[in-house]
């Protein structure tokens, strides 16, 4: 069974180590890292991606607009997005959920939490 | 928590988000009492969201708890909520230094109550500042009708940028690009390039619509008084340019941009920040950082994810082996040598010219990789700049003195261990510039100065060397007092003092418990003096010279070589032995006949151009055999400020060395730094040159 | 991040193959060693001659045997350090024992092998002070010591601490070299 690809976008390296050692421990998934918008734009279209998880603040595009780029794209608008942040501002949390987010994390939360979330939404 | 490996993979990240935020909130601070600008305050913003959400998730809730309340500051000032003030500002300043304590902490530091009592303190302070927010009533815009499809994609803070432009009257614009998927991020850089001198990015917005499988647009939401054929004329076919709203925006305040001032800020709008300290010519610190955070299209802690920490002992251990191989190099060539000039046949003779050539391929490689190591081991002055600065402000504005403070050179860059010993030495003469060379304004005044005075920290490289100045136009340096000072104190006596140059005068500065204050003030007088600082300096190899004129100021001039790891040596022959001395510590080379020495008090001292120099004899003070000779050849040192001729029997020649310490057992031998390895494998000692001038001006040493 | 599961998973995240340097291969065999020498006592040792005398050392401190190298003088270092040698990179101290333990009564200036018999070498003890060498007039090989056997050191005064033991095999007898004492 080919594994689920699962793309995951956050600036900060040990952050971004550290959902990526959650989605692993899903089981089943191969996991796909980029450091920053821009990055996740060049990778997407190279994959068939099964999630995306996104953090908002990022240097050179904000997650809304990964989010909007994402949903209103044919191509990848049926992915789920997971919008992991530490962005608690609930403007910018109902504009994610608004763009078509599926779920959106506030950071810190349990690890067991998110491969909770990837197992749910990557049920066979 | 954290598995350790995860907590130190945390600490180090938490570390250089920290040295970003410490960096870029160091040039908010040089800002003080201008509006600020608003990519550097997003930078901070994120620089602090990033490390609360960092933190968050490596269970690091102290540090998390202090930068949220942080962040929150930092929010309300981007947002506009708040001003600038100046109890905020140093509430900033402060929140930095007590989240760096409290990473140290995190990383087996042990915890101080005194910490935890600033850490509540601080957020109680944070609270009442973020609260300070008033709401704006009417949304401008809504009255420039933006299409809710693109502000939907908008964060709160790309929202109040709009704002911002909307009510400065400034238009705002969609431009718009489609560039290849391979290399969008260059060319949007580019595109950025162009457009900043002519207004705002505010936001980057890759557009939905797909395009075919190669290429992707982006919608540029750009704020900007020019034109539009202006803006087309800059971005040529780059991009197409659009108005952004279906209403025009209405200017409120009608005034003309200047050509070359993008961002003009017109004059009669209230301002958004509280002034009492600085003026607005005040210098940005290091403007010109490396890091790019100033100038670069981006403000972006991006480059976090692109470096790579390395542990500076594998540096060492890579420049060790970089050491052999310049040896094996010096090997090659010998041997090439022996063969083109053994040829007595023509074939050792080609093939010796063939190895010839190559060796010096190989030697062009290795210079390549030996700079390539050393440049990785370089980072900016501006990492101790930035810390100085901000202790420098808050010491200045507990002097109750008026001061200039001006940073320059901060993206020259040094061997990382120099520029970590740096910062107390130049702390040091920072405090000593303010505390004893700046004036209070009265006396200022009196004197026909301006009252505000300045202290100038400058750094510049020169060849090699850099060169780092800590100055201020202050009261200059007192040759009398010091004349009597040092007296008092037994340091010297009368008839010395009435020897010396001006010059060594104020070199007795340097002496060991030499103070001229008789009140032990709080900013200085600590116990650390002059002394400490020149020792600290002669460690690194390190020239300090002093530069001062009675009531007009006084500067220290710091010399430093670029790196300490591979260093330029003269090799020389005592007796029967070879010994390496760093030629960083060498000022010049000269040969004196034994009849042109002269004594002093039966020690030996000797004329180079109108300096008398104390002569030593290496084969003397490391007790070998002293070698008749028709001249000795003498090599100048100069340490500190400290100048001394070092007479051996040959020169040899200059290699590029690797100095290695001597096994466990024998680190202490006084003298020796250590040993490197020439061409035949044979260890040879590296003098440790500035302990030898240290011992040598003990009275008792120098007959050896 | 109770959970060990997922602590194995972060440790196995933030495990990076660079920094699994061959110390530890290196390190392997000594933990080995380490845990054998608790059961089963240490018997073998390096003998060699220094003048007339047989010393001994136990063969776990001993890091290699080396031809003579070149030694350059050390100024300012007690009279029995030679000087330091090149291994490799490495610069380590030479000591000339015979001297430390008054076998002779005038130094011997040494500065390589040109200096020396062919037989000499020098034997790199590992310290944790610091590993360092020991110019021997030959090296015999490795003798197998029965621990049980071994006897304390005459007291032949004060002087005399470098000597750890006594031993005997094959009716020779050997000086067990006190290591660090020697090396003070
Ligand atoms: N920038 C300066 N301007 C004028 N005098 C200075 C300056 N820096 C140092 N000095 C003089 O040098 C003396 C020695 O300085 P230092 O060793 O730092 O001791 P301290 O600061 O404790 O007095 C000072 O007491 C002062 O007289």
């Amino acid at each position: 069974m080919e594994p689920f690809k699962v793309l995951i976008v956050e600036d900060s390296r040990a952050t971004r180590e550290m959902l990526a050692a959650a989605v692993d421990l899903a089981g089943g998934v191969e996991v796909y890292t980029a450091v920053s918008g821009f990055e996740a734009l060049k990778v997407l279209p190279r994959h068939r991606f099964a999630l995306i998880i996104t953090d908002i603040n990022m240097p050179d595009i904000n997650g809304l607009e990964l989010i909007n780029f994402v949903k209103k794209n044919p191509n990848y608008r049926h992915v789920p997005l997971f919008v992991v942040t530490t962005e608690g501002r609930s403007q910018d949390r109902e504009r994610g959920l608004q763009l078509g987010a599926s779920e959106y994390l506030v950071k810190p939360f349990e690890s067991e939490t998110l491969t909770a979330l990837v197992q749910r939404y990557l049920k066979r | 928590m954290a598995p350790p490996r995860a907590l130190s993979e945390f600490v180090a990240e938490a570390n250089e988000v920290l040295e970003t935020l410490a960096h870029d909130v160091a040039v908010l601070d040089a800002q003080r009492g201008r509006e600020p600008e608003p990519d550097l305050l997003n930078a901070i913003f994120r620089a602090a969201h990033s490390l609360k959400g960092l933190s968050g998730m490596f269970g690091q809730e102290r540090i998390s708890t202090l930068a949220h309340h942080l962040e929150d500051v930092l929010d309300a000032l981007r947002l506009g909520k708040v001003l600038a003030s100046d109890a905020l500002l140093d509430a900033i300043l402060d929140g930095v230094d007590v989240l760096t304590l409290m990473l140290r902490e995190a990383s087996g530091e042990a915890p101080s109550d005194e910490t935890a009592r600033r850490a509540t303190a601080l957020t109680e302070t944070f609270v009442r500042l973020a609260s300070g927010g008033q709401q704006t009533a009417v949304d401008v815009l809504d009255e420039v009708g933006l299409d809710p499809a693109i502000r939907s994609v908008f964060t709160e803070y790309e929202e109040h940028r709009l704002r911002e432009n909307v009510k400065k009257g400034i238009a705002l614009w969609k431009v718009r690009a489609v560039f290849s998927l391979d290399d969008f991020d260059q060319r949007l850089a580019g595109l950025n390039a162009t457009l900043k001198p002519l207004g705002e990015v505010i936001s980057t917005l890759p557009s939905s619509q797909p395009g075919d499988e190669t290429s992707i647009a982006f919608d540029l939401i750009f704020g900007s008084p020019r034109p539009q054929h202006e803006i087309e004329t800059a971005v040529q076919t780059m991009a197409s340019v659009q108005p952004l709203t279906n209403k025009p925006v209405r200017p409120r305040l009608v005034s003309e941009p200047e050509p070359d001032a993008p961002r003009t800020r017109p004059a009669p709008r209230p301002p958004v920040f509280a002034s009492d300290v600085s003026s607005p010519e005040l210098t940005p610190l290091s403007s010109s950082s490396p890091s790019g955070v100033m100038q670069g299209a981006e403000p972006s802690l991006r480059s976090l994810a692109q470096t790579v920490r390395v542990d500076i002992a594998r540096l060492d251990g890579l420049m060790n082996v970089i050491g052999e191989l310049l040896t094996v190099r010096a090997n090659i060539h010998r041997l090439a040598d022996v063969a083109r000039q053994a040829g007595a046949t023509p074939l050792p003779k080609l093939w010796g010219q063939e190895l010839q050539k190559e060796a010096r391929a190989l030697e062009r490689k290795l210079d390549e990789l030996q700079a390539g190591v050393l440049d990785v081991r370089m980072v900016p002055l501006g990492q101790v700049f930035d810390k100085l600065a901000r202790l420098m402000r808050r010491l200045v504005r507990q002097s109750g003195k008026d001061v200039h403070f001006e940073v320059s050179g901060g993206d020259v860059e040094l061997d990382k261990l120099i520029v970590e010993e740096l910062s107390d030495p130049l702390m040091h003469l920072l405090r000593n510039a303010l505390d004893h060379g700046v004036e209070t304004p009265d006396r200022r005044i009196a004197q026909g100065k301006d009252a505000r005075g300045l202290i100038r920290l400058k750094a510049q490289q020169l060849g090699n060397q850099v060169q780092i100045e800590v100055g201020d136009d202050g009261a200059g340096m007192d040759e009398g007092r010091i004349k009597q000072v040092a007296i008092e104190r037994g340091l010297v006596t009368r008839e010395l003092t009435d020897e010396l140059e001006r010059r060594d005068l104020l070199n007795l500065v340097f002496l060991p418990g030499f103070s001229t204050r008789k009140d032990v003030s709080e900013l200085s007088g600590r116990g650390v003096g002059l002394d400490v600082v020149k020792t600290n300096l002669a460690r690194l190899s390190g020239l300090i010279d002093i530069d001062s004129r009675r009531g007009e100021g006084t500067t220290f001039v710091l010399t430093l070589p670029l790196t300490l790891a591979i260093i330029r040596a003269l090799i020389v022959g005592v007796a029967d032995r070879t010994f390496a001395v760093p030629l960083n510590s060498v000022t010049e080379i000269v040969a004196v006949k034994p009849a042109e020495l002269r004594t002093i008090e039966r020690r030996e001292v000797l004329e180079v151009r109108g300096q008398t120099l104390p002569f030593v004899r290496l084969s003397r003070i490391f007790g070998l055999q002293e070698l008749p000779v028709e001249r000795h050849f003498v090599v100048v040192i100069g340490l500190a400020q400290e100048r001394l001729g070092l007479a051996v029997d040959a020169l040899l020649g200059q290699e590029d060395i690797v100095t290695k310490p001597l096994g466990g057992r024998l680190k202490g031998v006084p003298g020796i730094a250590g040993a490197t390895e020439l061409g035949d494998r044979r260890a040879v000692l590296v003098l440790d040159v500035a302990a030898l001038v240290e011992e040598l001006k003990r009275p008792q040493a120098a007959v050896g | 991040m109770a959970n060990p599961r997922f602590e194995a998973q972060l440790a196995r995240f933030f495990y990076r193959p660079d920094e699994d340097v061959g110390a530890w291969l290196e390190l392997a065999p000594e933990i080995a060693e380490a845990g054998e020498v608790a059961e089963e006592l240490p018997e073998e040792f390096l003998a060699f001659e220094l003048g007339a005398e047989v010393y001994a050392v136990p063969i776990g401190a001993v890091r290699e045997i080396l031809k003579v190298p070149a030694i350059t003088g050390v100024p300012r270092v007690a009279e029995h350090v030679l000087g330091v040698m090149n291994v490799r990179g490495e610069m380590l101290p030479v000591y000339d024992l015979k001297q430390r333990l008054r076998l002779v009564d005038a130094p011997q200036r040494v500065t390589g092998p040109t200096d020396l018999p062919r037989e000499s070498r020098v034997v790199l003890l590992k310290d944790p002070e610091g590993d360092a060498g020991i110019l021997v007039d030959r090296v015999q090989g490795v003798v197998r010591l029965p621990l049980s056997k071994l006897e304390p050191a005459p007291n032949l005064g004060a002087d005399r601490r470098a000597v750890a033991g006594l031993g005997r095999a094959g009716g020779n007898l050997y000086i067990l070299l006190d290591v660090e004492a020697a090396l003070a």
